[in-house]
């Protein structure tokens, strides 16, 4: 047989592309449901993680199933606010926002060509009074996202980050490393700047015994500079979207100043300032 | 088994290995030899990968119209590479580890053991031969995966497989065993090592 002439030739590669691809749709379909649960899954302990229920390498022990009883179990309340930060709707059950769901989100925050609608981003308030917020954005290789969970009083109660493709050993430290996403633990995001939260190359300030101080500043990561600023661009765009939710459900500032301060005056501290400033 | 089968699986094992000898597949060796758990999987991916194309290129190398050859060949790779990693995305047990090899699955259709096997063997051999050649080049690359990440994991992290071994005394991981040139020189000392048992291998 003249395997070289073209008709055999276009016929063949024909054939065996449809019969390629038919296998691969199959594969693909047959295979979703259980990937989706596994991402699933993986998402809802990394969100544990950040709620403080235990270390990463625990949580991985359990199943699957059990990581969605663990869920279940614990999670108070979960719902979508928009950028006022109004409820719009609750999330049922064990919906959660995985980094498939991140990504349609950060693309309606930072608006622009892929927007496709309204900013819908979720809260996920748990039994021990944290809440758990996520975030998304651009490392070095490729996306970086996560989840940080902060008490009532508005302190950083935990953090866990997750990347698609950062350097092993620099980059992904992120994820691997505890001792950085312990730096969070404790930190203060300030709502009302720009810089929600600042990632700081050459060190955050530090008191006389080389802690560091309760402020919205963290230690970068040593040799992974554009993963660290991928990561405070991410953590800045998303809780800056969350400020009118969390400065909202703080109790309303005592001081006098609060109902808008004369020019030449002191302006307030904190909240107070913010408020003045949204409402002038 | 006859002798010549038998050299077809052992030659790739040492005398031939694609990495050391044949110099193929450098990139993903430095790039999967963080830690052992990941060198393995990625070793039972491309013998996997490795066999099977072989093995149907080799059942269909009378039919293949040979100004294609080279697109056919990477249809079927490429099939086996997707089909490995929504396997390993599927179970519960290998989901952690697809996520920390990321891209890596998906780029051995780009690492040249596969489609250089199939080229050079399994076009002009019988299947079961070239399934076996297949196989045997998978893990002659697997071999030296594992041997790099053996070193790469327990000086660059103290751990074997994740259990704690050397940090268990006191060890500072070296960080600069974690980056990729590291496994380079890793990879320059094997190829020191075999070629002086070796003497065949050296140049004049």
């Amino acid at each position: 047989m003249n395997t070289n002439n073209n008709v055999y030739t276009v016929v063949y590669t024909t054939v065996i592309v449809v019969v390629v691809a038919a296998i691969l749709a199959f594969v693909s379909q047959s295979l979703k449901a259980k990937q989706d649960a596994n991402e699933k899954a993986e998402t809802i302990s990394q969100m544990l993680t950040s709620a403080g229920y235990g270390t990463k390498a625990e949580l991985d022990l359990l199943n699957n199933i059990a990581k969605l009883d663990k869920y279940s179990e614990e999670i108070e309340e979960a719902f979508i606010i928009n950028l006022d930060g109004e409820k719009v709707s609750d999330l049922d059950g064990i919906t959660v926002y995985g980094p498939k769901d991140l990504k349609r989100q950060n693309y309606n925050i930072k608006g622009g060509a892929n927007k496709t609608g309204e900013p819908e981003i979720p809260v996920f308030i748990f039994k021990n009074g944290r809440t758990v917020v996520p975030i998304y954005g651009a490392g070095l290789w490729g996306p970086i996202w996560g989840y940080i969970s902060f008490n009532s009083d508005l302190t950083i109660g935990g953090a866990y980050f997750d990347h698609e493709s950062e350097t092993a050993g620099l980059g992904a430290k992120i994820k691997d490393d505890p001792s950085f996403q312990a730096e969070f633990v404790g930190e203060k995001a300030d709502f009302s700047e720009i810089n929600v939260f600042d990632i700081v190359k050459g060190g955050a300030p530090k008191d006389a015994d080389g802690k560091s101080v309760i402020d919205n500043k963290i230690d970068a990561i040593t040799g992974a500079t554009m993963t660290s600023q991928g990561l405070d661009a991410a953590i800045d765009t998303w809780l800056a979207a969350y400020a009118k939710y969390f400065i909202g459900s703080k109790p309303a500032c005592d001081k006098p100043c609060c109902g808008g301060h004369e020019e030449g005056e002191e302006p307030c501290e904190g909240n107070c300032e913010h408020h003045n400033e949204v409402e002038e | 088994m006859d002798a010549k089968l038998k050299e077809t699986i052992l030659n790739p094992i040492f005398k031939g290995n694609p990495i050391t000898v044949l110099v193929l597949g450098i990139c993903s060796s430095l790039a999967v030899t963080v830690t052992l758990k990941g060198a393995l999987v990625m070793a039972l991916s491309v013998i996997v990968v490795c066999g099977i194309s072989s093995l149907i290129l080799s059942l269909l190398r009378k039919t293949i119209p040979g100004r294609v050859r080279i697109i056919v060949q990477l249809v079927v790779v490429a099939m086996m590479v997707i089909l490995v990693d929504q396997i390993l995305k599927s179970f519960e047990a290998t989901y952690a580890i697809d996520k920390q090899l990321s891209v890596y699955i998906g780029l051995i259709i780009t690492n040249c053991i596969v489609m250089g096997r199939i080229e050079a063997f399994a076009l002009g051999n019988k299947p079961w031969p070239s399934f076996l050649d297949g196989i045997a080049n998978g893990a002659g690359y697997g071999l030296i995966l594992i041997i790099v990440a053996f070193f790469r994991e327990l000086l660059g992290s103290g751990t074997l497989f994740g259990f704690d071994i050397l940090n268990r005394f006191g060890y500072v991981p070296n960080n600069l065993v974690i980056l990729p040139p590291f496994a380079l020189i890793l990879l320059g000392c094997i190829v020191w090592v075999q070629r002086s048992i070796q003497k065949g291998l050296q140049e004049k």
